[in-house]
């Protein structure tokens, strides 16, 4: 009997230390792996879930700039085509103004080429008449006409006013310009009748010049009595250009 | 053949007479913790197939203290585990000849179940104090006392009679055809004493887990570990 309390005692003992040694070399080092394996998968689960989470809303904060890119796009768009359409107006304004301006500038010179023109044409119909009326005049009796145009003269001169004729009969000397030549005789007749139409005793100095066509002219440093046929054209011409213009 | 209740004593320790149960039981627990060590000593995340096995036996520990406990099975997986271990491997410890198992030793059993009858009393004040799990007799109702007292200290001997008996009864079951019908005849009836050892372990192990279990019954508050059922 002793014999078998003892060996409840040992049994005892033996198990509570078999207790104790499983418990530290075993279940707590298998049990701890295991938790420490699952505390690992909730870890990962946990970083999977919170990856999902950052990639949803990545994604969302993508999908939120795309939308916003779309919005800029069409912002961007929308303002390109403003732009473009204000350029296009305002390059149809200075289009507009450049055409007007190209019109006006058009307009202008043509009428100054018509202007030119007309001035080219007329000074070809003075230079056509004086060369018709050059060979009209050739055809008419020289002595007659220079009488004729000896008379104009001197009562062009008496019709000038006194001291415009007391300056012309102060000059000294006067030259007479014909378009032919005057004959020795007919230059004595031609200075006497201009020296008695200006009242004063002059020495006469002759030229010749064909370009009056016909006629005599009184000529002084300080004044002129234009009585040709050149004269009367030119003056005729400008009163026609004068005309014109009007 | 001698008595089961008569324990041989092999050699004297100190003046302390040590019985063959005893020494069979030293050497089973020196089994036990070197080779739990052994197998535990290199464990890692990724398990091999020993750590596989040995994780899968903390884990239907585990499992079955869960589900009859309701309760985190940590505190309890060291006593619950070991004991089933020990009883497992001491009853099998007999088909090896010339051994006899502690179990079919009426002083290992009764070793065994004082230690859950001590284990339930400790676990359950642990749990819910003194007043607790005193309160646990008075459930369901006050009259049940006297009654709860008793079935406390029979299930305890109920407990090591039913282990000692089934275990006794198989050693003496073969070793009586051994003795007559020779070696090859008790085979089977060895093959179906493993079975009965795996089955009393398990049965000896759950009902000591129920009996804990029975013992956290407090309505005193402070038992953070119980789970709703």
């Amino acid at each position: 009997m002793t014999t078998s309390w003892w060996t409840f005692g040992l049994q005892t003992v033996n198990f509570l230390i078999l207790v104790w040694l499983l418990s530290h070399f075993f279940w707590r080092p298998v049990a701890a792996v295991i938790e420490r394996r699952r505390q690992m998968a909730r870890d990962l689960l946990d970083q999977a879930q919170a990856d999902r989470d950052a990639a949803a809303q990545a994604l969302e904060e993508a999908r939120r700039r795309s939308a916003g890119f779309e919005e800029e796009r069409e912002k961007i768009l929308a303002e390109a085509w403003r732009e473009a359409s204000e350029a296009r107006s305002a390059a149809l304004v200075q289009a507009e103004a450049e055409i007007a301006t190209l019109r006006e500038q058009s307009r202008t010179a043509i009428a100054q080429e018509e202007e030119e023109a007309a001035r080219v044409w007329t000074a070809r119909a003075g230079e056509l008449a004086l060369t018709v009326a050059a060979r009209l005049a050739a055809r008419l009796d020289g002595a007659a006409v220079t009488e004729t145009f000896l008379r104009w003269l001197t009562d062009k001169i008496a019709a000038l006013p006194a001291d415009v004729r007391s300056t012309l009969g102060a000059a000294g000397e006067v030259e007479i310009v014909s378009a032919a030549p005057l004959e020795p005789g007919l230059q004595r007749r031609v200075g006497a009748e201009i020296g008695a139409a200006l009242g004063a005793s002059l020495s006469f100095s002759y030229r010749i010049e064909p370009d009056l066509i016909a006629g005599l002219e009184l000529r002084t440093p300080h004044l002129s009595v234009r009585n040709s046929w050149r004269a009367d054209l030119t003056q005729i011409l400008a009163e026609i250009n004068h005309d014109e213009r009007i | 053949m001698k008595s089961p209740l008569v324990t041989e004593c092999l050699f004297h320790v100190a003046g302390i007479p040590i019985g063959a149960p005893v020494v069979v039981s030293w050497a089973i627990s020196a089994g036990l913790v070197a080779s739990g060590y052994l197998l535990a000593r290199r464990l890692t995340l990724i398990p091999d197939g020993k750590q596989a096995l040995i994780e899968l036996l903390v884990e239907t520990v585990d499992s079955q203290i869960r589900d009859t406990m309701r309760v985190e099975p940590a505190p309890y997986r060291a006593f619950i585990g070991s004991l089933f271990l020990f009883i497992l491997i001491a009853n099998w410890s007999g088909l090896l000849p010339g051994v006899e198992p502690p179990t079919a030793c009426l002083q290992t059993d009764a070793a065994l179940a004082v230690l859950v009858f001590l284990s339930v009393i400790y676990f359950g004040v642990r749990a819910g104090g003194w007043r607790g799990y005193l309160a646990t007799f008075a459930s369901p109702s006050p009259l049940m006392i006297p009654l709860n007292f008793v079935e406390t200290l029979t299930r305890a001997f109920s407990l090591f009679v039913r282990l000692f008996g089934n275990v006794m009864s198989g050693v003496f079951v073969i070793g009586i055809v051994v003795s007559l019908a020779g070696l090859i005849v008790p085979i089977p009836l060895m093959g179906l004493h493993m079975l009965t050892g795996a089955v009393q372990a398990y049965i000896f192990a759950i009902l000591a887990t129920v009996f804990i279990a029975e013992g956290l019954e407090s309505h005193a508050p402070g038992k953070p570990e119980r789970e709703a059922p």
